[in-house]
C-alpha cells in the first residue's frame, strides 16, 4: 500500500463507521427511484422507515448484548409471549396498561435470560436456544394457538397514527436510538458494557459487576423486544403465537452485524444497527416493486451479509482493529 | 459420586430416556410395541446423522446453520435428476452437490476468516434463494417409487434409516476418536492459534468439517425426499435448531475441543421419543416444544452444577 | 456531530428524490389491480395467481404482483405499498388472515376495495372467496363411509390429521369430517394437527396414528402435501389404511393414480383468483360487497375421474 492510495483507503475506512452505511443507503434510494416511480414517492419511503422500526427497534437491545460478549436468540419467541399476553388483556386492562404489560413481559423474559447466564452460568446461546422453545410454547398454551387480535384506538395509534405528519413509529424508534446512543457512549454503564465485552477478566479486575451489565444487558434485549412487539402488533392488528417473531432472532442479529457491531464483542454501532434495518428494508421494497423474482431475493439478502461483513474486515484490517 | 459424575458426562442422557421410557409406558400401552419403538429409532435418524455433523462443526469451534437450505437443495436436485440419470446416479450427484455447499461454507469460514455464524446464516439464505429457484418454486413429484425404499423400505424387519444411523454412527465415531483427522478437529476447537503454530493446516481441517456436515444434511435429505416421493425446495424448517439442541443436549459444548458423539445419538433417540410419545397420547404440539425446552433447561442446569462440582472437588485437592 | 450529518445526509436524498420521483404520481386512468400472494412455491397459489392474472388480462387491467414471502410483515408493508402506488383494487391471498386488519382499512380509507382470495380475513374487507370447506370435510367422510361399505371394511376408526388452527376457515375441513364421522356413526380415534405442515408431518404423523392404533380404517388430511405423506407412511407400513386428501394439487393425483391414496376433495384455485378480479369489477362498476363471504364448491376426486381433472387443470394454466 503505497503513499496516495493507501492513503485515500485509510481515509475512507476511518470514516466508513459513520457514514459508510448511510452513504451506501443514499445511494440505494437513487438507483431505486431511478428505477420506479413508486418506490421514490414520499409515502413509499415513509411508510419503509415506518416499517424497519419493528425490527430497528429490537435491534437495540441486541446491539448492547453483543457487546457485552452474548446473544440472545429467544427474541422471536419473547416477541410471541408479550405480545399475546398483552393483547389478551385488553379488555380488561385497557389499551395502555395491555402495551405495559407487554413490554414489561419482554422485560420479565430477558431477566430469567439474564439469571439463567449470570447465576447458572449457562452460556448465552444455549439458555436462549432452550428458552425460546419454552417462551414460545408458553404462548401457545396460552392462546390455544389462536390469534389474538387488537382493536384498542390506544395500541392501534401507535402503529398506524401520525404526529405532526410523521408516522408514531418513527418517532419512537428515534426516540429509542437517541437514548440508546446516549446511554452508550455519555454513561458509565455504556462504557461497563464494552469494557466487559472487551475483556470479561480485565473488567471485573477493574471493578466492574459483571454479573449486573450481563444481567441488566438482557433485561434491556427484553425491554427493547417488547417496545418492538407493541409496534409491530399495532401495525399487523393482531399477535399470532405461532407466527409473530418468527425468523425474527435472525433479522435482529443480521442488522447488529451489517450495522458494523463485531461479534466478538468490545465495541459497537448502535446508529449502524438503525442504518442497517433501513437498508434491508429499503432493499427488499426496491426488489419487491421491480417484481424481481422473489427467490432472487433471498440470494440476494445472503450476499449484502456477506458483503457487509467482507466490508468490516477490510475496514478492520486497514485501520488495525481487531478481526470481526 | 466423582466417578458418578464423571460418567454422567458420557451417559447422563441415558437416565433422561429411561425416565421418559418409563413415563410413557405407564401412560400408554403402545409404547412398548415393537413397531413404535422402531418408529421412534427410524424418526431419529434424521436429526441423528445431521447431528454427527454438527457434533464435528461444534468440536472445531464453529456451527452450520445452513443445514436445512442444503437438505432443500439436495431434495430439489434429487427430484430433478432421477429421472434423467438414474436413482444411484442422482443420489450420488445430489449428495456431491450438497456436500460442495459445505465446501463454500469451509472456505469462507477459513480463509476469508469470517464468523460461522454469520457465514452459515448467510449461505442458508442463499441457497435457500439458489433451491427455489432450480426447482421454479415447485414442489417436484417424484415418480420413480422404487426411491420410496430407502426412506421406507425394511430390511430384516429393521426400516433403513436405521441401519443408515447405526452407519453413520460407527464412521464417524472412527473419524472422532480414532482418526488424527478427528484429533486436529477438537485441537481446533480447543485452542486454534496453538494448533496454527505448530504447523497444522487448520485452513483444510476447517473445510473438512463443513464438508462433513453439509454431508450429512444431504444423505439426511435423501432419506426425508424418499420418503415423501417430492423433491421439496423447502424443507423441515427449524429443523437446524432442533439439531443443535440435540447436539447440545447430548453434551457437546460449544465452546469446541470436545465432541459428545454417543451424546448427539442418545438425544436425538429421545427428542425423537418426546415428540413420538407425546403424540401418541395425543398431548399437543404445543406441549412437546415445552418439554424439549424444559429439558434442554434441565440438562443445562444439571451440567452446570455437574461441572461446578468437580471444579470445587478439584481445588480441595480430590483427585479428579 | 458525524451521525447527525449522515442522518441529514440520508433525509436529504430522501427528499430530494421524492420531490423528484413524486411529480410523476398523476391521477390513473387506467385500471390497477394489485395481487399480494402468500408464496408461489406451491401449485394451488401459481392457480390462483394465473387466475388473477388472467382476469385482469381480459379486462384489460394492470396487473402487479407482490410475493410475502410467507412473512406476514412484509405482507402487511406490501399491502401499505400497495395503497401508496394508488392501485385501483386490491386482491390479497394472506399467509396470515388475523394480521390484515389495519392495512385493509388504510385501503378502504384510501377508497381502495380488497377481496380476499382464499385463507381468511380481517378487517373491512369487501369480500372473501373461499372454498365451502366444512362441506369439503363432510364429503370426505361420506366418500370413505361409501369406500367402507363397498369393501366390507367393518372398524369404525377413523382419524384426521388436521392444518393449523390458525387458519380458521381452512380448519373447517377437520370440523366437518369429524361431525359427519360422529352423524354416521364412526369413532375419530385420532384428531391431531399434522405437524410440521409438510410431506415429512403427513408422514410422521400418520406413522404416530398407525402406531396407537394400528386398525384405523382410515384418515383425512386436510392438505395436499400431508395427506400424500400420510399415504407413503401407510404403505411403509403395508397396511391398508384408507386416505383422503384435500386441495387437488398434482402430488396428489400422482398418489391416486399410483393407488396409494383413496379419494382428494379438489379447490378451484384459479377460479378463486379469476372471481376475485370479477368481484372487483362488479364493486368498480358500483355493486356493494361489505364483509361478504362467497362461497366456492369442491369436487370430489376419485381414482377414475382424476384424469379428466387434470386435463381440465392443464388447460387453464396453459391459456
Amino acid at each position: 500500500m503505497n503513499g496516495a492510495r493507501g492513503s485515500a483507503r485509510v481515509w475512507i475506512a476511518s470514516r466508513w463507521d459513520s457514514f459508510g452505511l448511510p452513504a451506501l443507503i443514499a445511494v440505494l434510494v437513487l438507483v431505486f427511484s431511478l428505477l420506479s416511480s413508486t418506490f421514490a414517492s414520499g409515502y413509499n419511503l415513509f411508510s419503509n422507515l415506518a416499517f424497519s422500526s419493528l425490527v430497528g427497534i429490537g435491534a437495540i437491545g441486541m446491539v448492547f448484548c453483543i457487546m457485552s460478549g452474548d446473544f440472545d436468540i429467544s427474541v422471536g419467541s419473547m416477541s410471541a409471549l408479550a405480545g399475546v399476553l398483552g393483547a389478551s388483556l385488553v379488555g380488561r386492562i385497557g389499551g395502555v396498561g395491555a402495551v405495559l404489560v407487554t413490554v414489561a413481559t419482554a422485560t420479565v423474559c430477558g431477566i430469567v435470560n439474564g439469571v439463567f447466564v449470570t447465576k447458572l452460568r449457562i452460556p448465552a446461546f444455549i439458555t436462549t436456544l432452550g428458552m425460546q422453545y419454552v417462551y414460545r410454547a408458553i404462548a401457545y398454551i396460552y392462546t390455544s394457538n389462536t390469534p389474538v387480535y387488537i382493536k384498542d384506538p390506544f395500541w392501534l395509534f401507535l402503529g398506524s397514527g401520525t404526529v405532526l405528519g410523521i408516522p408514531l413509529p418513527i418517532i419512537i424508534t428515534a426516540i429509542c436510538f437517541a437514548a440508546a446512543v446516549y446511554v452508550l457512549r455519555k454513561t458509565p454503564f455504556g462504557r461497563s458494557v464494552i469494557a466487559v465485552g472487551t475483556n470479561k477478566t480485565a473488567a471485573m479486575l477493574s471493578g466492574i459487576n459483571v454479573d449486573f451489565i450481563k444481567n441488566m444487558v438482557f433485561v434491556l434485549v427484553g425491554f427493547f423486544v417488547g417496545v418492538a412487539t407493541v409496534v409491530t402488533a399495532s401495525y399487523l392488528g393482531s399477535v399470532n403465537p405461532g407466527m409473530t417473531g418468527q425468523g425474527y432472532e435472525f433479522q435482529v442479529i443480521t442488522v447488529v452485524v451489517l450495522g458494523g457491531t463485531a461479534l466478538t464483542g468490545g465495541n459497537g454501532n448502535m446508529l449502524g444497527a438503525f442504518f442497517a434495518s433501513l437498508f434491508l428494508t429499503y432493499l427488499q421494497n426496491g426488489l419487491g416493486l421491480k417484481q424481481v423474482n422473489s427467490y432472487w431475493q433471498f440470494v440476494a439478502t445472503g450476499l449484502v451479509l456477506i458483503f457487509a461483513v467482507g466490508i468490516n474486515r477490510v475496514k478492520s484490517a486497514l485501520l488495525g482493529q481487531r478481526e470481526l | 459420586m466423582i466417578r458418578f459424575l464423571k460418567l454422567y458426562e458420557k451417559f447422563g442422557i441415558v437416565i433422561f430416556i429411561a425416565l421418559g421410557s418409563i413415563f410413557l409406558v405407564a401412560v400408554t400401552p403402545n409404547f412398548l410395541k415393537l413397531d413404535t419403538i422402531l418408529n421412534i429409532l427410524a424418526q431419529a435418524a434424521h436429526g441423528a446423522i445431521v447431528g454427527f455433523g454438527m457434533t464435528m462443526a461444534l468440536t472445531s469451534g464453529g456451527f452450520d446453520l445452513s443445514v436445512e437450505s442444503i437438505m432443500a437443495l439436495t431434495s430439489v436436485f434429487m427430484a430433478l435428476l432421477i429421472p434423467v440419470i438414474g436413482i444411484p446416479m442422482a443420489i450420488l450427484v445430489s449428495v456431491l452437490i450438497g456436500s460442495m455447499v459445505g465446501v463454500l461454507n469451509g472456505l469462507v469460514i477459513a480463509k476469508l476468516k469470517v464468523n460461522p455464524l454469520i457465514t452459515t446464516l448467510s449461505t442458508a439464505t442463499i441457497i435457500k434463494g439458489v433451491a427455489l429457484l432450480v426447482a421454479g418454486g415447485r414442489m417436484i413429484v417424484i415418480m420413480q417409487k422404487q426411491f420410496m425404499t430407502i426412506g421406507t423400505g425394511k430390511l430384516l424387519g429393521v426400516p433403513v434409516p436405521i441401519y443408515l444411523m447405526a452407519l453413520f454412527f460407527g464412521l464417524f465415531y472412527l473419524v472422532v476418536y480414532r482418526s488424527s483427522f478427528g484429533r486436529h478437529v477438537a485441537a481446533v476447537g480447543s485452542n486454534e492459534s496453538a494448533v496454527r503454530i505448530s504447523g497444522l493446516d487448520v485452513d483444510l481441517v476447517k473445510i473438512g468439517v463443513y464438508v462433513l456436515v453439509a454431508f450429512t444434511a444431504a444423505v439426511a435429505s435423501v432419506v426425508r425426499t424418499s420418503q415423501a416421493l417430492i423433491g421439496m425446495p423447502s424443507m423441515s424448517p427449524g429443523f437446524v435448531l432442533v439439531v443443535l439442541t440435540i447436539t447440545i443436549l447430548g453434551g457437546t459444548s460449544l465452546a469446541g475441543g470436545r465432541g459428545n458423539l454417543w451424546g448427539t445419538l442418545l438425544a436425538a433417540i429421545f427428542v425423537s421419543m418426546i415428540y413420538y410419545g407425546l403424540n401418541l397420547i395425543n398431548v399437543q404440539v404445543f406441549y412437546q416444544m415445552l418439554a424439549v425446552g424444559l429439558v434442554l433447561m434441565l440438562a443445562l442446569f444439571i451440567e452446570g452444577l455437574r461441572v461446578r462440582y468437580l471444579q470445587a472437588a478439584k481445588a480441595m485437592g480430590i483427585k479428579v | 456531530m458525524k451521525k447527525i450529518l449522515s442522518i441529514l445526509l440520508v433525509l436529504a436524498v430522501m427528499a430530494g428524490t421524492a420531490f423528484a420521483g413524486g411529480a410523476g404520481e398523476g391521477a390513473k386512468k387506467e385500471v390497477t389491480i394489485g395481487f399480494s400472494l402468500w408464496t408461489m412455491k406451491y401449485t394451488f397459489f401459481q392457480a390462483v395467481e394465473k387466475g388473477v392474472r388472467d382476469a385482469c388480462k381480459e379486462l384489460g387491467y394492470k396487473y402487479i404482483m407482490i410475493d410475502q414471502n410467507e412473512d406476514a410483515t412484509k405482507m402487511v408493508n406490501d399491502l401499505n405499498s400497495l395503497v401508496g402506488q394508488k392501485v385501483t383494487g386490491i386482491v390479497i391471498t394472506p399467509v396470515d388472515p388475523g394480521a390484515i386488519g389495519p392495512a385493509v382499512q388504510k385501503a378502504r380509507d384510501a377508497k381502495i376495495p380488497v377481496v380476499c382470495a382464499d385463507i381468511g380475513k380481517t378487517g373491512p374487507v369487501n369480500a372473501l372467496m373461499i372454498s365451502n370447506n366444512k362441506k369439503g370435510g363432510e364429503m370426505a367422510m361420506e366418500y370413505m363411509d361409501k369406500l367402507f361399505k363397498e369393501k366390507g371394511i367393518e372398524s369404525k376408526k377413523v382419524g384426521v390429521g388436521r392444518v393449523q388452527p390458525q387458519y380458521t376457515y381452512a380448519s373447517q375441513r377437520g370440523d366437518g369430517f369429524v361431525a359427519k364421522a360422529k352423524e354416521l356413526g364412526y369413532s375419530v380415534v385420532s384428531d391431531l394437527v399434522t405437524q410440521p405442515p409438510t410431506a415429512e408431518g403427513g408422514y410422521d404423523t400418520m406413522q404416530q396414528m398407525l402406531s396407537a392404533n394400528p386398525d384405523i380404517a382410515g384418515v383425512f388430511f386436510a392438505s395436499g402435501r400431508e395427506a400424500v405423506g400420510a399415504a407413503n407412511a401407510i404403505k411403509a407400513a403395508g397396511k391398508s389404511t384408507l386416505v383422503v386428501g384435500y386441495n387437488g394439487d398434482p402430488e396428489e393425483i400422482q398418489a391416486m393414480k399410483d393407488g396409494i391414496m383413496a379419494g382428494d376433495i379438489a379447490q378451484q384455485p384459479y377460479y378463486i383468483g379469476y372471481q376475485s378480479v370479477m368481484i372487483l369489477k362488479d364493486i368498480f362498476a358500483g355493486k356493494t360487497y361489505e364483509d361478504a363471504v362467497v362461497p366456492v364448491d369442491v369436487a370430489l376426486l376419485t381414482p377414475d375421474t382424476v384424469d379428466d381433472f387434470q386435463k381440465k387443470v392443464d388447460a387453464l394454466m396453459k391459456k
